[in-house]
């Protein structure tokens, strides 16, 4: 690669495609997995994966990861083809995830800078260990394959032409005149301009752009192509028509000569005579080969263009390849400059209101209706442009949720049990923030049901269950809350065991009882660090670790874990978290010189208290005795040492504020005013201040700081 | 040490910026930084205070909507404060991608210092802490600048400390997950 630029660009643009196309493979695996076998689309869709990442890899010389998606090809190849109709599906199911677990591993080794060092030569073995079985199976009687497939000429495997009616087959061969210059460039011209009309095509020699001795070898032989088209012998004429041709030859053929392709006339394919006793693979092989020496010899950027122009490529040039129904248009940006765009957006709200809130307008006897008028304007369009930039945050929970289908397949075979999983409202959308947040959590509670929650085969039918044991993901949208919950129908916990268990392995004090927890907090014990109900450790969970974690994990997110549970009847684990980390409504209040905000939703209410409701204690605590309840008082400016703020509790407020049952006094000097804000980080030069979640920016553009409420707590 | 992190640090841009120096004023003495850590130098902001951190670090400015730690040179001397006056610069370098910003009395300019003209700090110290930060002194002139390891100068060794801490702690929740 000359410039590493461009090969940065290739490099991302080929784990972005096929990033993609991997998750596409497993999407639609996992959604056939229960099924008896693939349906036919499927199986073309597998193929044409596999193809593709199979030859971009190539062009990227990620070697091992090319040989392992073309054996998988293979496999798709000789499914298609053959139709056996005793493939293992559960086997074939495994093999596809083994290839795309290993694919993905290897991507993410490359995206971290790495090389894909990853060795795919056990998989490969055993994907043709399965070749091998399937193809015994389907020909019992020792022959290698189906005759029919030998005929079939190397360069038409793939995507067969998509056959209507009314199309008709052309052979169409130009001659240029012999003193035309780049005539290969002119042949690209001619193949390109049949682009629109063509149903496939294919042409020779192949290489014409890539290779510019072709020209040479058009000059001298003329140029070939085959055409599957609907339009009409005149029409053709008419679009290849340029410069330099001298004639063209355009003869219709029957389809069985349109699939044989070049051979017939000239029987040698780029100068080697067609091996018709060969097994199609190794036909296949060597063209690939070839293929493929041809691409990594001139790795040039330009590859891409060629690529889909390759014969064995899914013909996109001819045909657009059906999309999914539901498929939605999507570009992806870069996350920073969606950053930027969000500040500069904040930025122009700043600037709006520094503008029409300028002291020069206040000059008495100005008139400024035309002003207020473009004002108002300009006010509802950056207020827009602002929900809009939020909106753009916003992503489905619907790739979190597919990951967890997987999970719990992955997890529930290798445990021996039946599972279903159940997805509802997966299009809840959520900022993407959390979404990075919440996916291992979810992973946890997911294996935790499926290992502790859902119990043994003979257990359900003892329990009067049905076998297939169900978990229940749900994700719903509530009052500025997402609530996500995982339910299975398995045997639920006993609180008794759960509490004996905590006091067994000293999580709590001795001297509490049972009497002195409730039901819920004790399932909190699981949450615990170092508290397993396994007794036994499988591969899955029962380490004791995993529930504190998914606690944390949810708790750096403000949220919050719930957990319910009915003996017999199962659990349910469900997550409150905030729908966006980048945008709370606070209170703005001044202390001193500082302004600080606290989140609307941890203030329960504003109160102005009189000295007399004061308690002091010796040691410089104080309380404040509201409704005959007594709260703690914090107040900021003695905790953060600031000058200037009010000492006399009579002269400024209280904020009763909560957080997770707990309840306190915050003292500030006075209220400023409520307000959306835009949570930013506050440095990570800066050490972490307790107390302080983050800072944002004031209309004015001054800097507030973000008072944690969990944090003034501690 | 500190030349050699420099020198890997930035291969390219040696040819333009090399030798270059962004020199201001701060008490009697005038430092030097490498003009390559330089992201551009602002006149004196209002500046949010944070509680509870070290004395040095005045708060933080809003720089076009992004938020930027300020630091005072003159307090991370060691030195008697000063008053901010209009004069007063704020020097906003990029160290590692770590943006801080230096609150100084005076900028003086930009100047060239050849290599040969740095020589290193002399080893014993005053009872100051300046030689921790100062790798070299160059001469320009008749005048000697104090060349500064931006590195050196904006991280802490508690923070450093710190930093491992949280580094170790991360490690050991991989391992558990």
């Amino acid at each position: 690669m000359a410039e590493d630029f461009s090969a940065d660009g290739m490099l991302d643009m080929y784990l972005y495609e096929n990033g993609q196309l991997l998750e596409q493979l497993e999407a639609t695996t996992l959604e056939k997995k229960d099924a008896d076998s693939f349906d036919e689309a499927d199986i073309n869709e597998f193929f044409r994966v596999m193809h593709t990442i199979k030859g971009s890899s190539g062009i990227m010389m990620f070697d091992d990861i090319m040989k392992l998606a073309h054996k998988l090809e293979d496999v798709f190849y000789f499914i298609r083809e053959s139709k056996p109709d005793n493939v293992p599906h559960m086997e074939l199911v495994e093999h596809i995830f083994q290839v795309s677990d290993f694919i993905s591993a290897e991507f993410d080794k490359i995206r971290d800078g790495g090389d894909p060092d990853g060795d795919a030569k056990e998989l490969i073995d055993e994907l043709d260990v399965f070749l091998k079985k399937i193809k015994n199976e389907a020909t019992e009687d020792g022959k290698e394959l189906p005759p029919a497939n030998v005929q079939e000429p190397p360069k038409q495997f793939y995507i067969a032409p998509v056959a209507t009616e009314n199309s008709k087959f052309y052979r169409i061969h130009i001659f240029y005149r012999a003193d035309t210059q780049m005539s290969n460039l002119r042949a690209y011209t001619a193949v390109y301009s049949l682009k629109e009309i063509a149903e496939d095509i294919l042409y020779k020699p192949e290489d014409i752009v890539t290779n510019e001795a072709s020209a040479d070898v058009i000059l001298a032989d003329g140029f070939q192509m085959m055409l599957q088209t609907q339009s009409s012998k005149e029409k053709i004429e008419k679009l290849i028509d340029g410069s330099g041709v001298e004639k063209i030859d355009i003869t219709e053929c029957t389809p069985d000569e349109y699939i044989k392709g070049f051979e017939a006339p000239v029987i040698v394919n780029n100068g080697k005579v067609i091996d018709l006793d060969s097994d199609v693979e190794t036909i296949e092989a060597r063209v690939q080969k070839e293929q493929e020496a041809k691409k990594s010899e001139e790795p040039k950027p330009g590859d891409y263009v060629i690529k889909t122009k390759e014969p064995g490529k899914p013909k996109q040039l001819a045909k657009t390849r059906k999309e999914k129904p539901a498929a939605q248009t999507f570009i992806s940006v870069n996350v920073a400059k969606m950053d930027m765009l969000m500040d500069l957006i904040g930025e122009i709200v700043i600037a709006e209101s520094v503008v029409l809130q300028n002291p020069d307008l206040k000059v008495p006897g100005l008139s400024l209706n035309n002003f207020n008028k473009a004002a108002a304007q300009l006010t509802k369009f950056t207020s827009e442009l602002q929900d809009v930039i939020m909106s753009m945050r916003m992503m489905p929970l619907t790739n979190t949720f597919q990951k967890m289908n997987r999970i719990v397949f992955d997890a529930s075979r290798k445990v021996g049990k039946n599972i279903e999983l159940k997805m509802i409202g997966e299009t809840t959308e959520v900022d993407k923030n959390i979404i990075e947040h919440i996916s291992d959590p979810l992973m946890h509670m997911i294996r935790n049901s499926v290992d502790h929650g859902i119990e043994e085969k003979e257990e359900r039918a003892a329990a009067g269950k049905p076998e297939k044991g169900v978990i229940t993901l749900e994700a719903k949208n509530e009052g500025g809350k997402v609530f996500l919950s995982v339910s299975d129908d398995g045997k639920g916990m006993d609180p008794d065991k759960l509490f004996a268990k905590a006091k067994k392995s000293g999580l709590i004090p001795p001297e509490k009882t049972q009497s002195d927890y409730t039901r819920k907090e004790i399932y909190q014990f699981v949450t615990y660090p170092g508290f397993s109900t396994k007794e036994k450790v499988t591969e899955l969970s029962g380490r004791g670790v995993g529930m504190d974690v998914v606690v944390k994990n949810i708790q750096s997110v403000g949220g919050q874990l719930d957990i319910d549970s009915e003996l017999g009847k199962g659990t349910t684990m469900t997550l409150k978290i905030p729908l966006t980390l980048a945008i709370i409504e606070g209170i703005v209040m001044r202390v001193g010189e500082s302004i600080f905000v606290i989140e609307s939703g941890s203030i329960k209410e504003f109160l102005n208290v009189k000295e007399s409701d004061m308690v002091y204690e010796p040691g410089g605590e104080e309380y404040v005795m509201i409704r005959g309840e007594c709260f703690p008082v914090v107040r900021l400016s003695r905790k953060y040492h600031l000058e200037h703020a009010k000492e006399d509790v009579s002269d400024g407020i209280m904020i009763l504020v909560e957080h997770e049952d707990k309840k306190m006094c915050v003292f500030v000097d006075h209220l400023i005013g409520g307000q959306e804000i835009v949570v930013k980080p506050i440095p990570s030069y800066i050490r972490k201040v307790p107390g302080l979640s983050g800072c944002t920016q004031l209309g004015d553009g001054s800097i507030a700081l973000i008072i944690d409420v969990g944090g003034l707590l501690i | 040490m500190a030349e050699e992190i420099i020198k890997e640090d930035n291969p390219e841009e040696e040819d333009t910026q090399k030798g270059k120096y962004m020199t201001f004023k701060s008490g009697h003495e005038y430092f030097g930084i490498e003009i390559r850590y330089i992201n551009e130098i602002i006149g004196m902001q209002s500046i949010t205070a944070i509680p509870e951190v070290e004395p040095y670090i005045k708060g933080l400015i809003n720089l076009r909507g992004k938020i930027i730690p300020v630091i005072d040179v003159r307090i991370r001397f060691n030195q008697e404060p000063f008053q901010y006056t209009d004069r007063t610069c704020i020097i906003i370098i990029n160290v590692k991608s770590t943006v801080v910003g230096l609150i100084v009395e005076t900028i003086a300019g930009v100047e060239q210092i050849d290599e040969s003209d740095i020589e290193p700090p002399p080893t014993i110290s005053t009872g100051s802490t300046k030689n921790k930060y100062v790798y070299g002194l160059g001469k320009t002139g008749n005048s000697v600048k104090l060349l500064l390891d931006p590195e050196k100068l904006i991280k802490d060794e508690d923070i450093a400390a710190f930093e491992e801490m949280t580094e170790q702690f991360y490690q050991k929740l991989k391992q558990v997950m």
